[in-house]
Protein backbone atom coordinates (compact mmCIF):
# COMPACT_ATOMS: atom_id res chain seq x y z
CA UNK A 1 0.00 0.00 0.00
CA UNK A 2 1.05 3.80 -0.69
CA UNK A 3 1.93 4.83 2.87
CA UNK A 4 1.40 8.63 2.02
CA UNK A 5 -1.84 7.92 0.97
CA UNK A 6 -2.86 5.26 3.36
CA UNK A 7 -1.97 7.59 5.78
CA UNK A 8 -3.87 10.33 4.44
CA UNK A 9 -7.03 8.39 4.15
CA UNK A 10 -6.71 7.71 8.22
CA UNK A 11 -5.75 11.64 8.63
CA UNK A 12 -8.65 12.52 7.07
CA UNK A 13 -11.38 9.74 8.52
CA UNK A 14 -9.81 11.00 12.31
CA UNK A 15 -9.60 14.60 11.57
CA UNK A 16 -12.30 15.74 8.92
CA UNK A 17 -9.45 17.36 7.10
CA UNK A 18 -6.47 16.81 4.58
CA UNK A 19 -3.19 17.30 5.34
CA UNK A 20 0.14 18.84 3.47
CA UNK A 21 3.28 16.21 3.58
CA UNK A 22 5.31 18.35 5.91
CA UNK A 23 2.06 20.59 8.24
CA UNK A 24 2.87 19.19 11.57
CA UNK A 25 -0.32 17.06 13.18
CA UNK A 26 0.08 18.53 16.38
CA UNK A 27 1.01 21.81 16.63
CA UNK A 28 -2.14 22.42 14.70
CA UNK A 29 -4.60 21.54 17.66
CA UNK A 30 -6.96 19.71 15.84
CA UNK A 31 -6.01 16.32 17.08
CA UNK A 32 -7.20 14.92 20.14
CA UNK A 33 -5.29 13.86 23.19
CA UNK A 34 -6.31 10.28 22.00
CA UNK A 35 -4.40 10.74 18.49
CA UNK A 36 -1.04 9.91 18.82
CA UNK A 37 -2.02 6.61 20.49
CA UNK A 38 -4.99 6.01 17.25
CA UNK A 39 -1.52 6.65 14.83
CA UNK A 40 0.21 3.92 16.17
CA UNK A 41 -1.78 1.06 16.39
CA UNK A 42 -2.86 2.27 12.82
CA UNK A 43 0.30 2.25 11.75
CA UNK A 44 1.12 -1.17 13.11
CA UNK A 45 -1.91 -2.62 12.04
CA UNK A 46 -1.90 -1.29 8.76
CA UNK A 47 2.01 -1.93 7.63
CA UNK A 48 3.14 -4.90 9.62
CA UNK A 49 5.66 -3.10 11.83
CA UNK A 50 6.49 -2.71 15.60
CA UNK A 51 6.83 0.66 17.23
CA UNK A 52 8.15 0.20 20.56
CA UNK A 53 10.89 1.92 22.77
CA UNK A 54 12.51 4.73 21.06
CA UNK A 55 11.17 5.08 17.88
CA UNK A 56 7.89 6.17 19.95
CA UNK A 57 9.01 9.83 20.23
CA UNK A 58 6.59 11.99 19.28
CA UNK A 59 8.82 13.62 16.72
CA UNK A 60 8.42 10.74 14.65
CA UNK A 61 5.24 11.12 14.37
CA UNK A 62 4.55 14.94 13.49
CA UNK A 63 4.32 14.98 9.67
CA UNK A 64 3.02 13.12 6.98
CA UNK A 65 6.66 12.75 5.55
CA UNK A 66 8.35 11.89 8.67
CA UNK A 67 6.03 8.83 9.86
CA UNK A 68 6.64 7.50 6.07
CA UNK A 69 10.31 7.33 6.69
CA UNK A 70 9.63 5.70 10.10
CA UNK A 71 7.34 3.34 8.38
CA UNK A 72 9.87 2.10 6.13
CA UNK A 73 13.09 2.15 8.21
CA UNK A 74 10.87 0.06 10.62
CA UNK A 75 9.99 -2.21 7.37
CA UNK A 76 13.45 -2.32 6.40
CA UNK A 77 14.70 -3.41 10.08
CA UNK A 78 12.31 -6.38 9.82
CA UNK A 79 13.10 -7.67 6.62
CA UNK B 1 -12.63 -21.14 26.75
CA UNK B 2 -9.13 -21.70 26.74
CA UNK B 3 -7.71 -24.11 29.37
CA UNK B 4 -4.92 -21.02 30.25
CA UNK B 5 -8.36 -19.08 30.93
CA UNK B 6 -10.77 -21.87 32.45
CA UNK B 7 -7.26 -22.71 35.04
CA UNK B 8 -7.21 -18.90 36.14
CA UNK B 9 -11.08 -18.24 36.67
CA UNK B 10 -11.00 -21.63 38.91
CA UNK B 11 -7.68 -20.46 40.62
CA UNK B 12 -9.64 -17.03 41.53
CA UNK B 13 -12.74 -18.88 42.62
CA UNK B 14 -11.07 -21.04 44.84
CA UNK B 15 -8.77 -18.30 46.43
CA UNK B 16 -11.21 -15.23 46.55
CA UNK B 17 -14.44 -17.24 46.95
CA UNK B 18 -16.88 -15.46 49.14
CA UNK B 19 -13.99 -13.28 51.45
CA UNK B 20 -14.73 -10.09 49.55
CA UNK B 21 -16.85 -8.71 52.46
CA UNK B 22 -14.19 -9.87 55.02
CA UNK B 23 -11.55 -8.08 53.01
CA UNK B 24 -13.61 -4.97 52.39
CA UNK B 25 -14.36 -4.66 55.96
CA UNK B 26 -10.45 -4.94 56.74
CA UNK B 27 -9.54 -2.81 54.54
CA UNK B 28 -6.51 -5.30 53.56
CA UNK B 29 -6.37 -7.97 51.33
CA UNK B 30 -3.93 -11.06 52.23
CA UNK B 31 -0.47 -10.42 50.67
CA UNK B 32 -0.25 -14.23 50.24
CA UNK B 33 -3.33 -13.97 47.99
CA UNK B 34 -1.58 -11.03 45.46
CA UNK B 35 1.31 -12.76 45.73
CA UNK B 36 -0.54 -16.16 44.47
CA UNK B 37 -2.31 -14.96 41.96
CA UNK B 38 0.60 -12.85 40.61
CA UNK B 39 2.98 -15.66 40.25
CA UNK B 40 0.22 -17.40 38.57
CA UNK B 41 0.27 -14.82 35.99
CA UNK B 42 -3.51 -13.97 37.14
CA UNK B 43 -2.73 -10.24 37.55
CA UNK B 44 -1.77 -9.46 34.01
CA UNK B 45 -3.04 -12.31 31.78
CA UNK B 46 -2.56 -10.79 28.63
CA UNK B 47 1.50 -10.64 29.22
CA UNK B 48 2.86 -13.22 26.48
CA UNK B 49 3.32 -16.99 27.63
CA UNK B 50 7.59 -16.21 26.68
CA UNK B 51 7.33 -13.69 29.39
CA UNK B 52 6.11 -15.64 31.91
CA UNK B 53 2.47 -14.43 31.03
CA UNK B 54 -1.08 -16.69 30.71
CA UNK B 55 -1.04 -14.96 27.17
CA UNK B 56 -4.72 -13.98 27.19
CA UNK B 57 -6.54 -12.42 24.50
CA UNK B 58 -8.00 -9.46 25.55
CA UNK B 59 -11.42 -10.88 24.94
CA UNK B 60 -10.31 -13.84 27.64
CA UNK B 61 -8.50 -11.24 29.89
CA UNK B 62 -11.62 -9.20 30.12
CA UNK B 63 -14.23 -12.31 30.96
CA UNK B 64 -11.48 -13.28 33.83
CA UNK B 65 -11.51 -9.31 34.91
CA UNK B 66 -15.39 -10.03 34.75
CA UNK B 67 -15.58 -13.28 36.75
CA UNK B 68 -13.12 -11.31 39.41
CA UNK B 69 -14.77 -8.41 39.53
CA UNK B 70 -18.41 -10.04 40.19
CA UNK B 71 -16.33 -11.62 43.13
CA UNK B 72 -13.98 -8.88 44.77
CA UNK B 73 -13.69 -5.46 43.43
CA UNK B 74 -10.64 -4.71 45.29
CA UNK B 75 -8.60 -8.09 44.37
CA UNK B 76 -10.03 -6.98 40.57
CA UNK B 77 -8.33 -3.54 41.10
CA UNK B 78 -5.32 -5.04 41.45
CA UNK B 79 -5.59 -6.86 38.68
CA UNK B 80 -5.77 -4.05 36.99
CA UNK B 81 -3.11 -1.92 38.04
CA UNK B 82 -1.08 -4.93 37.18
CA UNK B 83 -2.15 -5.67 33.90
CA UNK B 84 -1.52 -1.86 33.38
CA UNK B 85 1.62 -1.85 34.82
CA UNK B 86 2.27 -4.87 32.15
CA UNK B 87 0.83 -3.10 29.12
CA UNK B 88 3.14 0.43 29.86
CA UNK B 89 6.07 -1.44 30.08
CA UNK B 90 5.19 -3.90 26.82
CA UNK B 91 3.83 -0.31 25.08
CA UNK B 92 6.39 1.90 26.31
CA UNK B 93 9.63 -0.35 26.90
CA UNK B 94 12.39 -1.68 24.63
CA UNK B 95 12.48 -5.53 23.96
CA UNK B 96 15.27 -5.59 27.03
CA UNK B 97 12.88 -3.59 29.11
CA UNK B 98 10.35 -6.23 28.57
CA UNK B 99 12.64 -9.27 29.21
CA UNK B 100 13.80 -7.41 32.38
CA UNK B 101 10.35 -6.32 33.98
CA UNK B 102 7.48 -8.44 33.08
CA UNK B 103 8.62 -12.06 34.16
CA UNK B 104 8.65 -10.05 37.74
CA UNK B 105 5.20 -9.22 37.14
CA UNK B 106 4.09 -12.77 36.49
CA UNK B 107 6.31 -14.43 39.05
CA UNK B 108 4.47 -12.66 41.80
CA UNK B 109 5.41 -8.70 42.16
CA UNK B 110 3.08 -6.20 42.55
CA UNK B 111 2.93 -3.48 40.14
CA UNK B 112 1.10 0.23 40.44
CA UNK B 113 0.95 2.70 37.82
CA UNK B 114 1.27 6.44 39.03
CA UNK B 115 -0.43 9.85 37.74
CA UNK B 116 -2.67 11.56 39.44
CA UNK B 117 -0.87 14.03 41.95
CA UNK B 118 -2.30 16.51 44.50
CA UNK B 119 -3.10 19.14 41.63
CA UNK B 120 -3.06 17.15 38.78
CA UNK B 121 -6.58 14.55 38.58
CA UNK B 122 -8.40 14.99 35.63
CA UNK B 123 -6.03 17.43 34.38
CA UNK B 124 -2.84 14.89 33.77
CA UNK B 125 -1.47 17.94 31.85
CA UNK B 126 -0.82 19.64 35.66
CA UNK B 127 1.19 16.72 36.39
CA UNK B 128 4.60 18.23 38.56
CA UNK B 129 6.93 15.16 39.20
CA UNK B 130 9.68 15.91 37.88
CA UNK B 131 12.15 12.78 36.33
CA UNK B 132 15.68 13.35 34.87
CA UNK B 133 18.35 12.48 34.01
CA UNK B 134 21.68 12.52 36.21
CA UNK B 135 24.46 9.92 34.31
CA UNK B 136 24.14 6.80 34.42
CA UNK B 137 20.91 7.18 36.64
CA UNK B 138 17.29 8.35 36.77
CA UNK B 139 16.14 10.98 39.82
CA UNK B 140 12.01 10.86 40.33
CA UNK B 141 11.21 13.71 42.71
CA UNK B 142 7.25 14.53 43.57
CA UNK B 143 3.99 13.15 44.82
CA UNK B 144 1.11 10.74 43.50
CA UNK B 145 -1.90 9.97 45.19
CA UNK B 146 -4.89 8.11 45.49
CA UNK B 147 -2.60 5.16 43.64
CA UNK B 148 -4.24 1.86 43.33
CA UNK B 149 -2.20 -0.96 44.96
CA UNK B 150 0.34 1.53 46.32
CA UNK B 151 0.32 0.23 49.57
CA UNK B 152 0.88 -3.42 48.57
CA UNK B 153 3.29 -2.75 45.37
CA UNK B 154 6.91 -4.08 44.68
CA UNK B 155 7.33 -1.21 41.68
CA UNK B 156 6.03 1.50 40.72
CA UNK B 157 5.66 2.89 37.06
CA UNK B 158 5.63 6.74 37.31
CA UNK B 159 4.70 9.04 34.86
CA UNK B 160 5.97 12.64 35.12
CA UNK B 161 7.62 15.67 33.44
CA UNK B 162 10.87 14.67 31.27
CA UNK B 163 12.62 18.20 29.86
CA UNK B 164 9.94 19.68 27.45
CA UNK B 165 8.01 16.10 27.51
CA UNK B 166 7.02 13.68 29.44
CA UNK B 167 8.33 9.74 30.52
CA UNK B 168 7.31 6.58 32.47
CA UNK B 169 9.81 4.96 34.81
CA UNK B 170 9.53 1.67 36.84
CA UNK B 171 10.81 2.62 40.78
CA UNK B 172 11.24 0.24 43.16
CA UNK B 173 9.12 1.14 46.53
CA UNK B 174 12.15 -0.54 48.32
CA UNK B 175 14.26 2.56 46.62
CA UNK B 176 15.62 5.17 49.20
CA UNK B 177 13.27 8.09 49.01
CA UNK B 178 10.05 6.50 48.37
CA UNK B 179 7.25 6.73 51.08
CA UNK B 180 4.17 4.81 50.86
CA UNK B 181 0.97 6.17 52.95
CA UNK B 182 -1.99 4.20 52.48
CA UNK B 183 -5.41 6.10 52.11
CA UNK B 184 -7.42 4.75 54.85
CA UNK B 185 -11.41 4.02 54.32
CA UNK B 186 -11.68 4.83 51.05
CA UNK B 187 -15.33 5.03 49.72
CA UNK B 188 -15.07 1.72 47.27
CA UNK B 189 -12.50 -0.84 46.66
CA UNK B 190 -11.48 -0.70 50.46
CA UNK B 191 -9.15 -3.34 50.13
CA UNK B 192 -7.28 -2.13 47.07
CA UNK B 193 -4.50 -0.43 48.84
CA UNK B 194 -4.87 2.71 47.48
CA UNK B 195 -1.82 5.10 48.86
CA UNK B 196 -0.01 8.48 48.95
CA UNK B 197 3.26 7.51 46.98
CA UNK B 198 6.13 10.64 47.85
CA UNK B 199 9.24 10.45 45.94
CA UNK B 200 11.96 12.02 47.13
CA UNK B 201 14.95 12.59 45.13
CA UNK B 202 14.70 8.68 43.89
CA UNK B 203 17.80 7.51 41.80
CA UNK B 204 17.35 4.35 40.01
CA UNK B 205 18.84 3.08 37.33
CA UNK B 206 18.76 4.51 33.61
CA UNK B 207 17.50 1.45 32.00
CA UNK B 208 14.35 2.33 34.47
CA UNK B 209 13.18 4.55 32.46
CA UNK B 210 10.73 3.40 29.41
CA UNK B 211 11.23 3.84 26.05
CA UNK B 212 11.60 7.00 24.34
CA UNK B 213 11.83 10.06 27.56
CA UNK B 214 10.79 12.94 26.27
CA UNK B 215 7.46 11.83 24.81
CA UNK B 216 4.53 13.42 24.41
CA UNK B 217 2.14 13.00 27.60
CA UNK B 218 -1.02 12.36 25.69
CA UNK B 219 0.46 9.56 24.06
CA UNK B 220 2.29 7.94 27.79
CA UNK B 221 -0.85 8.35 29.30
CA UNK B 222 -3.72 7.31 26.67
CA UNK B 223 -1.59 4.31 26.26
CA UNK B 224 -1.72 3.28 30.18
CA UNK B 225 -5.62 4.31 30.13
CA UNK B 226 -6.57 2.15 27.53
CA UNK B 227 -5.88 -0.58 28.91
CA UNK B 228 -6.91 0.16 32.41
CA UNK B 229 -10.56 1.63 30.95
CA UNK B 230 -10.89 -1.87 29.16
CA UNK B 231 -10.28 -3.60 32.62
CA UNK B 232 -12.40 -1.78 34.38
CA UNK B 233 -15.36 -1.83 31.89
CA UNK B 234 -15.12 -5.57 32.36
CA UNK B 235 -15.06 -5.32 36.29
CA UNK B 236 -17.81 -3.31 35.96
CA UNK B 237 -19.95 -6.31 34.02
CA UNK B 238 -18.71 -8.32 37.10
CA UNK B 239 -20.34 -5.57 39.60
CA UNK B 240 -23.64 -6.36 37.42
CA UNK B 241 -23.48 -9.71 36.75
CA UNK B 242 -23.02 -10.27 40.65
CA UNK B 243 -26.01 -7.54 41.64
CA UNK B 244 -28.44 -8.63 38.69
CA UNK B 245 -27.63 -12.11 40.58
CA UNK B 246 -27.90 -11.04 43.84
CA UNK B 247 -31.31 -8.96 43.12
CA UNK B 248 -33.02 -12.08 41.11
CA UNK B 249 -32.19 -14.39 43.75
CA UNK B 250 -33.73 -11.86 46.38
CA UNK B 251 -37.01 -11.01 44.34
CA UNK B 252 -37.93 -14.72 43.56
CA UNK B 253 -37.41 -16.10 46.89
CA UNK B 254 -39.00 -13.00 49.21
CA UNK B 255 -42.98 -13.05 49.36
CA UNK B 256 -44.78 -9.56 50.33
CA UNK B 257 -48.62 -9.35 49.68
CA UNK B 258 -48.96 -13.01 48.56
CA UNK B 259 -46.56 -12.94 46.25
CA UNK B 260 -42.59 -12.98 45.52
CA UNK B 261 -41.27 -9.77 44.93
CA UNK B 262 -40.44 -10.58 41.38
CA UNK B 263 -44.02 -10.33 40.46
CA UNK B 264 -44.58 -6.78 41.57
CA UNK B 265 -43.87 -4.92 38.22
CA UNK B 266 -42.18 -2.01 39.81
CA UNK B 267 -39.70 -4.88 41.04
CA UNK B 268 -39.72 -6.63 38.08
CA UNK B 269 -38.74 -3.53 35.87
CA UNK B 270 -35.54 -3.32 38.06
CA UNK B 271 -34.69 -6.92 37.78
CA UNK B 272 -35.51 -6.09 33.45
CA UNK B 273 -33.23 -3.03 34.02
CA UNK B 274 -30.44 -4.77 35.64
CA UNK B 275 -29.92 -7.50 32.69
CA UNK B 276 -30.22 -4.92 29.98
CA UNK B 277 -27.04 -2.83 31.72
CA UNK B 278 -25.31 -5.94 32.17
CA UNK B 279 -26.27 -7.04 28.43
CA UNK B 280 -25.47 -3.24 26.88
CA UNK B 281 -22.05 -3.37 29.18
CA UNK B 282 -21.26 -6.85 28.46
CA UNK B 283 -21.52 -6.28 24.41
CA UNK B 284 -19.37 -2.56 24.89
CA UNK B 285 -16.57 -4.40 26.72
CA UNK B 286 -16.62 -7.11 24.12
CA UNK B 287 -16.51 -4.83 21.26
CA UNK B 288 -13.09 -2.86 23.11
CA UNK B 289 -11.63 -6.59 23.36
CA UNK B 290 -12.32 -7.28 19.75
CA UNK B 291 -10.61 -3.99 18.73
CA UNK B 292 -7.74 -4.83 20.85
CA UNK B 293 -7.26 -8.32 19.49
CA UNK B 294 -7.93 -6.86 15.71
CA UNK B 295 -5.08 -4.10 16.16
CA UNK B 296 -7.43 -1.53 15.71
CA UNK B 297 -6.92 2.25 16.16
CA UNK B 298 -10.69 2.05 17.07
CA UNK B 299 -9.81 0.84 20.29
CA UNK B 300 -8.38 4.17 21.91
CA UNK B 301 -11.89 4.83 21.30
CA UNK B 302 -13.95 2.19 22.41
CA UNK B 303 -12.47 1.68 25.40
CA UNK B 304 -13.12 5.22 26.48
CA UNK B 305 -17.07 4.32 25.02
CA UNK B 306 -16.72 0.75 27.24
CA UNK B 307 -15.80 2.19 30.44
CA UNK B 308 -18.00 5.24 30.39
CA UNK B 309 -21.50 2.69 29.88
CA UNK B 310 -19.91 0.06 31.77
CA UNK B 311 -19.82 2.54 35.15
CA UNK B 312 -22.53 4.39 34.79
CA UNK B 313 -24.62 1.27 34.23
CA UNK B 314 -22.66 -0.29 37.22
CA UNK B 315 -23.42 2.59 39.50
CA UNK B 316 -26.92 2.75 38.53
CA UNK B 317 -27.49 -0.93 38.57
CA UNK B 318 -25.67 -1.19 41.78
CA UNK B 319 -28.41 1.38 43.21
CA UNK B 320 -31.19 -0.94 41.21
CA UNK B 321 -29.88 -3.92 43.41
CA UNK B 322 -29.95 -2.18 46.17
CA UNK B 323 -33.04 -1.10 46.17
CA UNK B 324 -34.77 -4.84 45.00
CA UNK B 325 -32.87 -6.16 48.22
CA UNK B 326 -34.14 -3.17 50.49
CA UNK B 327 -33.22 -3.68 54.11
CA UNK B 328 -31.42 -7.28 53.51
CA UNK B 329 -29.08 -5.05 51.43
CA UNK B 330 -28.65 -2.04 53.00
CA UNK B 331 -25.34 -2.83 55.49
CA UNK B 332 -22.22 -2.79 55.49
CA UNK B 333 -20.24 -5.92 54.50
CA UNK B 334 -23.83 -6.92 51.75
CA UNK B 335 -22.29 -7.49 48.42
CA UNK B 336 -24.58 -5.40 47.08
CA UNK B 337 -24.01 -2.62 49.30
CA UNK B 338 -20.18 -2.93 48.62
CA UNK B 339 -21.08 -3.30 44.91
CA UNK B 340 -22.83 -0.07 45.59
CA UNK B 341 -19.74 1.80 46.73
CA UNK B 342 -17.21 0.32 44.27
CA UNK B 343 -19.43 1.02 41.50
CA UNK B 344 -19.20 4.53 42.76
CA UNK B 345 -15.42 4.66 42.29
CA UNK B 346 -15.64 3.31 38.64
CA UNK B 347 -16.98 6.78 37.83
CA UNK B 348 -14.36 8.55 39.00
CA UNK B 349 -11.41 6.33 38.00
CA UNK B 350 -9.79 6.01 34.28
CA UNK B 351 -11.55 9.23 32.99
CA UNK B 352 -14.66 10.42 35.74
CA UNK B 353 -17.43 10.04 33.21
CA UNK B 354 -17.11 13.77 32.45
CA UNK B 355 -14.22 13.60 31.10
CA UNK B 356 -15.13 10.38 29.04
CA UNK B 357 -17.95 12.56 27.88
CA UNK B 358 -16.03 15.06 26.36
CA UNK B 359 -13.67 12.70 24.71
CA UNK B 360 -17.11 10.54 23.20
CA UNK B 361 -17.61 14.59 22.19
CA UNK B 362 -14.25 14.61 20.57
CA UNK B 363 -15.09 11.12 18.00
CA UNK B 364 -18.88 12.27 17.90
Amino acid sequence: MNIALGLQDFLVTRTKRSWEPEEDLFASGVVSSLFALELVVYLEKAYGVEVEGENLSIDNFRTIRRIEELVRELQAAAS
Amino acid sequence: MSDALGSARELVSDRVGDRAGEWDRAGRLPLDLLRDLGSAGVLCAQVPVKDGGLGLSSKENGELTAHLGALCGSTRSVATSQGMAAWVITRLGSRRQRTAFLPRLTGGELAAVAFSEPEAGSDLAAMATEIRRDGDDVVVSGEKVWITVGAYADLVVVFGRFGDGAAAVVVPTAAAGVVVERVEDPLGCRAAGHATVRLDSVRVPADHLLGAAGQSLSLLVTSALTYGRVSIAWGCVGILRSCREAAASHARSRTQSGKPLAEHQLVAEHLAELLVAEQVATRMCEHASTCWDDGSPDLVIASVLAKHVAATNAARGAASAVQVLGSAGARDGHPVARAYRDAKLMEIIEGSNEICRLLLAGAA
